[in-house]
């Protein structure tokens, strides 16, 4: 269980318990994640990973616990207080609309503007150039930042979202079930992307339970059965096999 | 190459490729079939008629674009229409009067949007709802009766909803056109503009096309629905008193089955249910060609019965053929 990297700690989550009424979710879990790391967050259905990333993300508070992001202790009530602190979540369906061009969808919510009065004048031009070149950085390419994301593939359009997230400075890129729902060639192309994001230094957490894709990106893995934390394991410590039976609990530690 | 690409965008976001078309061949049509279709009464009333409608299309296709319904703007437009008729009448100076009853028109657009973001119903009903509860307000303070301003008319009136003499005397007989053409074009380009190139405009479609996307990117989706039934009501309401300034009297049962008009008009024009998709000009043009049906049926004396079959029938084709040609 050693921490084999020396780079600097981005979140460090301590003893973080959450209780839905007399459900107890999380049982005092511990979790670390440095700087250009990709780490694998796994667990069976309910087995508390959702919960723990809910909490990072602000979308549930921990009844007990602590966080520390980027040396500061910090208290994240909302989605919005998580993305102030640069972390940003990339979840399965629901992070574009369909409906709109993809520079439009890179920019919501954050549109590059001119104040005329009480008018937001969108610089469109520069918005569009800029979505294409920052997807382009990271080795996405696009036919036409003008097309409708409903019109792209859906490993296209995760590759938007982390290409969004990348740009926006973001601090940590959480991605949930990134790759549950493509094929195996778009697979292959997001998991590229999520190294690229590595490259760069940004630490990502990886939620999954298909153990072949993070056993091909992953530097470490982190097992959460039942609430608790099973174990965070070094890239090379386990077998695939040795993973599944740690999530199944097959096996103990 | 490039402009080859821009073309096909140009096409697949022509939202409002479907009623264009429509629009000219029902013209083409009438122009042929119907006698004095193509004379200035004929198309200068189909303006005028479509401009007052027109006004609250406007609005009706901004909700529907950001996931919304409002049934209530016959309503509110009633509403509004006998507060300014009734103060006009007890004395009040017409500009106040015209305040007031943009302030109230507000107000009632205000409840809906309340009423929506706070409760979560679906906007159907909870508009449904108060389409019945502000047409019973119109009908109390009108004491179930007409209003009718008798004094002599304020100028105010005439730029509300004048006369273009200078192209109404063109022909004979003479032409109907009114400063409701000019307000129609007017708000239509504006909210036109502001869809297209200001931020509130992006956070409009991308609050109908997904909300949940817009949510977690951090658009504030609900004040982008409250604004947009204010905006509405303000626009019914400011429909009611053009019309008022024309003919300065209002029954109880003004504007009674124009919110359908209105979906109507945005339907034909492209503009989805379900919300995110289609266009302010789209809209316009829904509601001119659905103008342009009801003046032309009239003209070919065809019977007021089929008239409503008829947009029914349209309504249908334009649905159809709107969604066979955004599956491409």
């Amino acid at each position: 269980m050693a921490e084999g990297n020396s780079q600097p700690v981005v979140v460090e989550m301590r003893q973080i318990e959450r209780r839905f009424g007399s459900v107890v979710a999380l049982r005092g879990v511990d979790f670390t994640v440095r700087k250009g790391e990709v780490r694998a967050l796994m667990g069976d259905n309910g087995a508390g990973k959702s919960t723990l990333i809910k909490v990072l993300t602000g979308v549930h508070t921990p009844t007990r616990g602590r966080i520390v992001f980027d040396g500061q202790q910090v208290v994240i009530n909302s989605p919005a207080d998580a993305r102030a602190l640069g972390i940003e979540t990339v979840y399965q369906d629901l992070a574009l609309v369909p409906l709109m061009s993809i520079w439009r969808n890179f920019f919501l919510g954050r549109e590059l503007h001119k104040q005329v009065g009480p008018v937001r004048w969108l610089r469109k031009k520069e918005m569009s150039e800029q979505c294409r070149k920052s997807l382009h950085d990271i080795g996405i390419e696009i036919r036409s930042a003008e097309d409708k994301v409903g019109t792209l593939s859906g490993g296209e359009r995760q590759s938007i979202a982390i290409g969004r997230a990348i740009h926006f400075g973001a601090k940590l890129l959480i991605l949930d079930e990134p790759t549950s729902a493509l094929s195996v060639a778009e697979t292959q192309k997001v998991l590229t992307y999520i190294e690229n994001a590595k490259d760069k230094g940004l630490p990502v957490i990886f939620i999954t339970h298909n153990v072949n894709h993070i056993y091909q990106v992953s530097d470490s893995y982190t097992i959460i059965r039942q609430g608790e934390k099973v174990g965070t394991y070094q890239k090379g410590d386990l077998s695939q096999q040795d993973i599944a039976d740690l999530i199944t609990g097959a096996r103990e530690k | 190459m490039d402009t080859i690409v821009r073309i096909r965008h140009r096409l697949a976001d022509a939202s409002e490729l479907v009623v264009l078309i429509s629009f000219l061949l029902v013209f083409l049509f009438f122009s042929i079939r119907a006698e004095n279709f193509l004379s200035l009464v004929s198309l200068t009333n189909i303006l005028t008629i479509a401009s007052i409608k027109g006004i609250f299309v406007v609005g009706v296709a901004m909700l529907m674009i950001s996931g919304e319904f409002d049934l209530s703007v016959g309503s509110i437009l009633a509403v509004a229409t006998f507060v300014f008729a009734l103060s006009l009448e007890a004395g009040t100076a017409p500009l106040a009067a015209l305040v007031l009853a943009l302030a109230v028109s507000a107000v009632l657009g205000g409840i809906n949007g309340l009423i929506v973001i706070r409760t979560g119903i679906p906007s159907f009903i909870a508009t449904l709802g108060t389409m019945l509860a502000f047409r019973g307000i119109a009908r109390a303070i009108g004491g179930a009766d007409f209003a009718r301003f008798t004094g002599e008319m304020p100028a105010l009136f005439t730029g509300l909803n004048g006369e273009f003499t200078f192209i109404n005397r063109l022909a004979v007989p003479a032409g109907s056109a009114r400063m409701a053409i000019i307000w129609f074009l007017l708000f239509a380009v504006l909210a036109a503009v502001v869809m297209r190139n200001t931020r509130f405009g992006s956070w409009v479609y991308a609050t109908g096309g997904s909300r949940a996307a817009a949510i977690a990117q951090g658009v504030k989706t609900k004040n982008v629905i409250a604004v947009n039934y204010i905006v509405t009501g303000l626009l019914a309401g400011f429909a009611g008193i053009v019309q008022f300034a024309s003919r300065p009297a209002v029954d109880p049962l003004r504007g009674e089955g124009w919110e359908l008009t209105a979906v109507a008009a945005c339907v034909i024009g492209g503009i989805w249910l379900s919300g995110g998709y289609g266009t302010i000009v789209g809209a316009a043009v829904g509601m001119l060609l659905l103008q342009m049906v009801e003046q032309g049926l009239i003209l070919l004396g065809v019977d007021v019965q089929l008239f409503q079959a008829t947009i029914g029938l349209i309504l249908i084709l334009a649905v159809i053929s709107n969604t066979y040609l955004s599956r491409q």
